[in-house]
Formats: structure tokens, sequence, C-alpha cells
């Protein structure tokens, strides 16, 4: 599909022989591209669809600071193919790595960052540490617990719940819990409940910025096991909004200092 | 069934999903179902109930395309400062063209929740070749309210309260010990004290925008289904603002109104997900043994004319809301 001035943005599917995931690369203005490709790790469920437009911004902004960008959908989320009930974080995982070897084959760069929002920096973190071919990592709010993570979904879940009609008894029993209208299966409730970024092994990415986007909750504490993930760590927190979480009127919000906080280290530390 | 992404429009700045069966060249595949943004959310639908409807639609044989407008998802933002009302016909049709021009379609049928639903019959008042439309939680204008509508967390307040509250145990206790929101209360009571008062002056007024493009639509028998959550306060707004015309269009079958009870806006249960869907199915099914009614594309200036009938109400999605609605 040809790309013009106008639109420098490309949807498009790859890995189409198994499993197709959705991907969208932005290219970069010719005369100011640097040779770091930058790759989104969006999270998962109401928080992918909740933040989509957000990521979309930030991945506009990083375009045109230089960076070739792609985003992409894990399998059985967004527009890639597979329905949610089929995910596992094992597929999540090599979907990562498809798409980093898919945007350095499409931005021609071999250096690569990761930046990864919630779920998506934890998924990110743990790819990068199976690779170590990452050259650096933002990590937007991660989750650092997967127990923790998921027993926050389900008390969010059980206060949405209270303004919801009770379920009928006819209605059909499913494997696993539902969340904001997501199908959480139990095997991937289990991989991810095991998720601890306390565990990783350390020095597999060079530079690493850990955005904290909500002063008000001190931030989780469990970060600091992150010192050991790479060689320079930075840390930054912003009073900004919890994009993923679902707003009263239904409004998507766009943090514009977290974005430009995020492409401004990641253009330094690139320079 | 494949799915493709695709970038259309005079400036290929839309961008969508194209699903349709691996096998064309049924009478189906001639016909198109184009699922325009609810809200905000961008084409993947709110707990992606877009992409299982694109999904299931090309299970049946139909083509299913769901594009972004300008600015919501991964399209483009436009800058040419055209209003949602005239920029999203615009864009509608130029999916209708991309269809025509990629696939050979000529039929096709529009589906939108809230604004999308909105978009979609400002698209079939004003082009002849859109065959039908599902409406879901058919977002009414603002001037078609007989009051102005509060904020959001009053009226999602006010259905709490009538559709739930008011049978509840635990809310009577809460009210007679003091531990309610009184003055939200005093909002909700007053909202629905000048709201039924307008509505019973408003019996003898000039017909509504939904009443006129209802009118018109139907007169070119374009067949319309109404989809609504039975939690969602939209529905009340679509019973007034439709007033006796849809009541009438309903009563002789030219209008569908299907409620699915317990449902809140965004069908954020995935039994209230499922049923949608089958209810989606169903009524693009049996749309399509409709006969087509053809008439000559609009000019632009009928066409403009047609969609001034319509006019939107600011984006807005809420969140989860309660119960039981009562059918039309």
């Amino acid at each position: 599909m040809p790309m013009n001035s106008i639109q420098k943005t490309l949807p498009f599917y790859f890995r189409l022989s198994d499993k197709p995931l959705f991907g969208c690369y932005h290219e970069p203005p010719a005369n100011r591209r640097r040779q770091v490709g930058v790759l989104i790790c969006q999270p998962v469920g109401h928080e992918y669809v909740n933040s989509h437009r957000a990521l979309r911004q930030l991945a506009n902004r990083f375009s045109e600071a230089g960076f070739p960008v792609l985003r992409f959908d894990y399998y059985g989320c967004g527009d890639s193919s597979g329905n949610t009930e089929d995910s596992s974080v094992a597929q999540w995982l090599k979907d990562i790595s498809a798409a980093i070897a898919e945007l350095r084959r499409r931005a021609g760069v071999f250096r690569v960052c990761l930046v990864g929002l919630r779920l998506g920096a934890a998924l990110a973190v743990l790819a990068a540490a199976q690779r170590r071919d990452v050259e650096s990592m933002v990590l937007w709010d991660p989750v650092v617990e997967g127990g923790k993570y998921f027993a926050d979904l389900c008390l969010l879940e059980k206060e949405m719940l209270r303004f919801r009609a009770k379920r009928r008894r006819t209605e059909k029993v499913r494997d696993g819990v539902e969340i904001l209208g997501f199908q959480w299966p139990r095997c991937l409730i289990s991989e991810v409940e095991s998720i601890s970024l306390r565990t990783i092994a350390g020095g597999f990415a060079k530079n690493m910025l850990v955005m904290q986007s909500d002063l008000s909750r001190g931030g989780d504490c469990s970060q600091d096991q992150l010192d050991l993930c790479a060689t320079h760590l930075e840390r930054r927190s912003l009073e900004a909004p919890e994009i993923w979480r679902p707003t009263v009127d239904g409004s998507l919000l766009v943090p514009a200092q977290v974005l430009q906080a995020v492409v401004s280290w990641s253009s330094e530390i690139h320079s | 069934m494949t799915e493709e992404a695709v970038l259309f429009g005079p400036r290929q700045s839309l961008a969508g999903i194209v699903t349709e069966p691996a096998i064309r060249g049924d009478l189906r595949t001639r016909t198109a179902v184009v699922l325009l943004n609810a809200g905000i959310v961008h084409r993947v639908g709110p707990g992606r109930i877009y992409v299982k409807m694109a999904r299931a639609l090309a299970a049946m044989g139909f083509v299913a395309l769901r594009f972004d407008f300008s600015g919501i998802g991964d399209s483009a933002v436009r800058h040419d400062h055209l209003s949602f009302e005239k920029s999203a016909v615009a864009e509608a049709q130029e999916a209708i063209e991309f269809l025509k021009a990629t696939r050979g379609i000529e039929r096709v049928l529009f589906l939108g929740g809230c604004s999308g639903a909105f978009a979609s019959l400002a698209t079939a008042c004003c082009d002849p070749r859109v065959t039908g439309a599902v409406l879901i939680n058919f977002q009414t204008a603002d001037d078609d309210h007989a009051v102005a509508p509060p904020d959001v967390s009053t009226r999602k307040a006010a259905h709490y309260y009538w559709s739930c509250a008011l049978f509840n145990l635990t809310s009577w206790r809460k009210l007679l010990t003091g531990k309610t929101d009184y003055g939200q209360l005093t909002r909700v009571l007053w909202f629905e004290v000048r709201r039924r008062l307008a509505f019973k002056k408003n019996e003898l007024r000039e017909p509504t925008h939904l009443e006129t493009s209802l009118g018109r639509v139907a007169a070119r028998r374009v067949p319309l289904v109404f989809v609504c959550s039975g939690g969602d306060p939209r529905l009340q707004d679509l019973r007034e603002a439709g007033g006796q015309v849809l009541k009438r269009l309903c009563a002789s079958g030219e209008v569908v109104l299907d409620v699915i009870h317990g449902a809140d806006h965004t069908f954020s249960s995935i039994d209230d997900q499922e049923h949608l869907l089958k209810t989606v199915c169903r009524r693009i099914e049996s749309m399509q043994h409709l006969p087509t009614v053809r008439h000559g594309l609009a000019t632009g200036a009928e066409a403009a004319a047609s969609c001034q009938l319509l006019r939107p109400a600011p984006v807005v999605q809420v969140g989860t809301n309660a119960r039981q609605g009562r059918d039309l």
C-alpha cells in the first residue's frame, strides 16, 4: 500500500502465515530519521481500549522526533487475529519478538527501544530479558506484580457490577473471569498472576525510564526491584490521570506531559 | 475469513479493516456492512464487540468494513474544519465508494453505536445506496430533547434511581438513615419533573429532527432497526424524540425497536455482548431478503439539506448503568 506525504501511518498485518497480527507503522520524516526503532507494547483488555488514543499520539510524537515506530496488537487483542479467550502470556511474548523483527525489517534498523504501558510494560521486560538485544526501555506505570494487578482488575469489575443488573440463571458459565467485557481464561490468569518483575535477572537493557503517572498513590514500591534490570535506570513521576481506567463520561484521556517526557527522554538517550 | 488493513478516502487518511468471507461470489458478498465508531472508541468497539460483529457477519457471507472517522483511532485529523455532522456523512460515503471501487459492492448496510448510530441514520437520510441501518443506543440530537439533559453523572444517577434503587431495600435504608446524596437526588427529581411537564406541553410540538429523518427514510422503504440497552437513558430519549412517528413506524413494522434488558450503554457484560451480536446478525439477515429500492444519488445540495435534519449532540459515552427498560 503506498504511503504519501500526508498519511505517514501505515496499518497492515504481519506474520501472515501463522496467527496474523495487526500493526501500525509510523514513518519518521526523512530529514531527521534516527537509527533506533520504537516498539510500543500496549496493555490488554479494557486498558487497551482506554489507552489506544494516548498511545497513538505517543507514536506520532516519537515519529515526529525521528524514530520509526511500530504499534501492534497482541494475538486475541484489538485488530489481530484470535479471540481474547485464546490468549496467553507465552503467545504475547512471541508476538513481541515477531513485532521486533517486523520493525527491524520495515525500518531498516537494528537498535530497538521498547515502550510499554501497564501489562504491556511487564511483557516488554519479560521479552527483553529473554532476548537481551533491546537497547532501551520505557516502562509507563508498569505492572510489577501480576497477582496485585489481577486483584485490582477484579475489584474494578466488582465496583462496576454495583450498577449493573443481576445475572440471570440461564446465562452461560464460562472458563475464567470476566473483566469489563473481556473474558480472562483461567490459564491466562495464572500466567499473569505469576508475573513478578522482582525475579528478573538484571542488566538486559542499557537505559530504562520508569514513568509513574500518579503521584497521589505514591507509586508501586515494588518498582525498586527494577533497579537490577538496566545499567542506567531513571524514574520520573508526573501528576497525570490513569488513562487506562474507565472514566465517568467515557472520555479517553491523553496526558500530554507524560508523552512529552517519554519522547524527550528517549530523544536524549538516542541523540 | 480474511482480514485486511486498508486506507481510503481522498487523502488515504481513513484507516479501517475489511473482513470478508474466504469464498467470494455469493450474492451476500455483494452486500457490505459498514460499522461506524461508537463515540470516540476506535474501530474495535467497546469490549472488542465490533471485531466480533465483523467476523460473525463475514461468516454469514457479508463483507464488513469497520473504520475510524477522522481524528479517531488510526485515522488522521481533518484540517478543513468541517463539523462532525458533515464529515461523518462524507466519510461514510467515502467508505461506500471505496467498497464499490475495490469490491464492486453497491448494497451497503450501516451499523453504529451511539454517535455512530447517529451518523448511520444521517447517511441513510441522504444516500440512496444505503439499504438498511442498525442503530445501537442511538444518540438523539440536543435539539430533540424536551428539556436540556443534565450532566452524565446526574443522568446515570437518574436512571439508577428509577430502575434499580427504587426497588432496592438497601437504597431505601440509606435514604432514611441520611446516607444518600440528597443533592444529587434533588437534581434528579427536578430534572424528571421538568422533563415530564415539558413532554406533556410538547405533544403538539413541531416534528423533531429524528421524526423528520424517520419519515424520510421510511418513505424510501429503507429498513431501520434500533437496538437499545434497557439500562441506557438514551432509550427514553429515543422514545421522546421519535414520538408518534416512531410509534407508528414500529407498529407497522417499518422500523424495529429491540431492547436488550439489563444491558448498559457499552454492553460491558459478555452475555449482553452475545445477545447484541445475535440480535444484530438476525436483523441483518432479515434485511438481506428485502427488495432494494434504488433512486438516483442525491445532489450535493440535496444531501446537505438532508443531513441538516440531524444534528449530533457532543460525543459522550457513559460507563455502566442499571437494570430493565420497558418496551415501546
